[in-house]
């Protein structure tokens, strides 16, 4: 009875989906499927990005007692700290802005990156179970994991902007740009995001093969963001150390996404062509590497 | 048209010590040698887990894929599968190929089914509107209609089962992986699933079916393909291949590639141990109307030994019997002796046996006991020679795992009624 009627559905489909599903061929050989086919071929399976990216999401949060107290908490928690430590004991110049709020803004950028470099990094381990099983495009894999770190970025923004009105209502002072150079915000979290897969795509592949990288990377990040003007104002940088700055790919991107909604400091010209070239090397030679690579990884999963 | 040419595929993995392999190390070769590219390779070792296979399949095939453990199964499913990329060779297919590997693989535990119909739909390259529509009918078929929106972790492993194989049945695939799968889960539902496979493969669905059960390989399959040490060894009909299947292997009665157990100590060793007749000659298998021994060779090194043997028989990963010699044996000089253990005829039932052998020696003036054990130390099939007359009497329809003659009385009752 079931069987009769699903043969029946069956019949229909084959009627309407001949053309594609039936006389598909395909082949499958060592030979190494190009980037650029690769990338296509990803588009068509973009829909399970949905279905990753909400599954390293529900993961984060699900059964914590705190639920959404955690969503803003996780990042708050060290940025008070930093505050108390930097912007207090310390004394650090922030451009004349708060520097609570200075700070805030500065690493709602970096940690956006940070997370997401963090996150793509495991994203082949995370999701050994179903890549050892099932085939789809491995580039859904750390490019889905990166959707926590958007998720905390949002809320992050959110305090930013909350933040912002509170000195108003306070102080009178309205820190935050009004005006449509705000709109630059999230060129410059779309930037850091590239940066971040460009990266993820060269650790996670390590990763497989060295598990040292999942044991350095949380350090060789911390000692990227000292590097980054991300507790510390651009401006004070010394003038013969600016051009050194401007190498490090994040300078240009935290910069950036500081100037489009603090209006604080200059519009980092230099430093972000060089963030975009670098950040598009990486991320082409990235995705380039991983292709190459995933396969004889997922051997060693 | 085939359905599914597979041409020189071969899978090679270089094994190397998982330890070894740390960024310290390959670092460390490659600042030595920086110039040498064999560097790495020095420590490696190759292991072809699939060699050279080649063969076609026509649409509508029931195929089943028959090896010993290692033979590259698995591995070619994994191709096929395209969850890892062969080293040689090619495979051209048609059609949607969708695979059964492993109960829940391409589940989340977490969705609920209908966000997994969704997701495998996805994975599988079914439009969503499509997938849509199926829902009820996976639904339907694996029974699972109330339990729609229940995550999957609620489900028992029953309900898994049917819906990973109604999921997989309805995205229109033309070419169907499974292994053990497929001969799991209760009587009945395996019962809709073969009979399933059976009406889709009617339509030309292709299946390609890897099991140790011969029984059911037998009962699903059209076709049959022994794999042997990563190629084919033989590929037909299948009561032809699994028959060469079982005997070729299940004859072998190399204690040598016995892995586990001590066959040796300082007072004796366990030389070999055979199937064979009651006039001494090597059999592959035991028919079951002839009586059969398990004879064990046994050379020992000391004078005055006390020796008691014991066999376990084992089909199917069942210990079904252990038999212990009632008596305590003197071997009075060392030399070489053998040991005979009996299996009268009509005793085995119609499968695979596995013989593990112990052999517990003592020194007639003491207490402490020294024992060898071999573990499946041979293997053998135990077939029919003649049935006659018995009711259903067909090799599938065997049920246990022994088939003892017994006396049976059949007469008139006495003394009441009539």
């Amino acid at each position: 009875m079931a069987s009769s009627r699903l043969s029946g559905a069956d019949g229909v489909v084959s009627a309407t989906g001949a053309r594609e599903i039936r006389h598909e061929r395909w082949t499958i050989e060592p030979v190494r499927v190009g980037l650029v086919a690769r990338v296509r071929e990803f588009w068509r399976y973009r829909r399970i990005l949905w279905f990753f990216a909400g599954r390293r999401i529900k993961e984060r949060y699900e059964s914590t007692t705190l639920g959404k107290f955690w969503l803003f908490a996780r990042p708050l928690i060290p940025i008070v700290m930093s505050t108390v430590i930097f912007g207090r004991m310390l004394g650090i110049k922030s451009d004349g802005v708060p520097y609570f709020l200075f700070f805030l803004t500065g690493s709602s950028c970096w940690r956006l990156f940070d997370r997401s470099v963090i996150a793509a990094t495991r994203s082949l381990d995370q999701s050994r179970g179903l890549i050892k099983k099932v085939y789809f495009p491995r580039l859904v894999a750390p490019i889905a994991s990166t959707a926590p770190s958007f998720i905390e970025f949002g809320i992050m923004l959110t305090l930013t902007l909350l933040v912002g009105g509170y000195y108003y209502y306070h102080e009178g002072v309205i820190y935050l740009r009004l005006g449509f150079l705000a709109l630059l915000a999230p060129v410059a979290a779309g930037l850091a995001i590239l940066l971040a897969l460009a990266v993820g795509f060269w650790t996670s592949v390590f990763q497989v093969r060295h598990k040292d990288v999942q044991l350095s990377i949380r350090y060789f990040l911390q000692f990227w963001q000292y590097a980054t003007p991300v507790i510390y104002a651009h401006s004070s940088i010394p003038e013969k150390y600016r051009f050194l700055a401007s190498l490090n790919p994040m300078t240009g991107v935290v910069e950036l996404y500081k100037w489009s909604l603090l209006g604080v400091g200059e519009f980092p010209g230099r430093a972000l062509v060089s963030s975009v070239a670098i950040t598009l090397t990486i991320l082409v030679t990235g995705a380039a590497y991983f292709n190459r690579a995933e396969s004889a990884s997922v051997d060693r999963l | 048209m085939d359905s599914l040419v597979v041409e020189g595929l071969g899978k090679c993995y270089s094994l190397v010590g998982e330890s070894e392999q740390t960024v310290q190390r390959s670092l460390w070769q490659r600042l030595r040698s920086p110039f040498d590219g064999r560097a790495n390779v020095e420590g490696d070792r190759e292991f072809w887990a699939l060699r050279d296979a080649s063969f076609r399949v026509e649409p509508g095939t029931v195929l089943g894929v028959i090896g010993p453990n290692g033979a590259g199964k698995s591995t070619l499913l994994q191709i096929l599968a395209r969850v890892i990329t062969p080293t040689t060779g090619r495979v051209v297919g048609e059609g949607r190929v969708v695979s059964l590997l492993e109960l829940g693989a391409g589940f989340d535990p977490d969705l609920s089914a209908r966000e997994n119909i969704l997701m495998n739909a996805a994975i599988l390259g079914v439009t969503r509107a499509e997938a849509q529509r199926r829902i009820p009918e996976i639904l339907a078929f694996a029974e699972v209609e109330q339990f729609v929106a229940t995550p999957l972790k609620h489900y028992s492993s029953g309900m898994y089962l049917r819906l990973a194989f109604s999921v997989v049945i309805n995205m229109n695939p033309r070419i169907l992986l499974a292994d053990e799968i497929l001969a799991v889960g209760d009587a009945v539902f395996q019962e809709r699933c073969q009979q399933k496979v059976a009406e889709l493969a009617k339509e030309g669905l292709t299946v390609l079916f890897v099991s140790h059960d011969m029984d059911a390989i037998l009962r699903i399959c059209n076709r049959v393909m022994w794999l042997h040490k990563g190629s084919v060894r033989r590929e037909g009909d299948p009561e032809e291949v699994v028959d060469d299947y079982q005997n070729a292997v299940w004859s072998q009665a190399d204690i040598g590639s016995s892995e586990r157990g001590r066959r040796s100590n300082r007072f004796a060793e366990i030389l070999s141990v055979r199937l064979v007749s009651g006039t001494g000659k090597d059999l592959g298998g035991a028919p079951s109307s002839e009586d059969v021994f398990v004879k064990v060779r046994i050379r020992t090194r000391n004078s005055k030994l006390l020796l008691r043997c014991a066999m376990d028989l084992s089909a199917k990963g069942q210990l079904i019997f252990r038999a212990t010699d009632e008596h305590v044996r003197e071997l009075p000089e060392p030399g070489d002796y053998e040991a005979l253990a009996k299996i009268p005829r009509n005793l085995l039932a119609e499968l695979s046996y596995a013989v593990t052998i112990s052999c517990t020696f003592k020194r007639a003036n003491e207490t402490k006991e020294y024992p060898l054990v071999v573990y499946n130390a041979l293997s053998f099939i135990a077939y029919a020679t003649q049935t006659p007359g018995a009711p259903s009497s067909g090799r599938l329809q065997r049920l246990g795992f022994i088939a003892p003659q017994l006396e049976w009385i059949v007469q008139r009752e006495a003394g009441i009624g009539v």
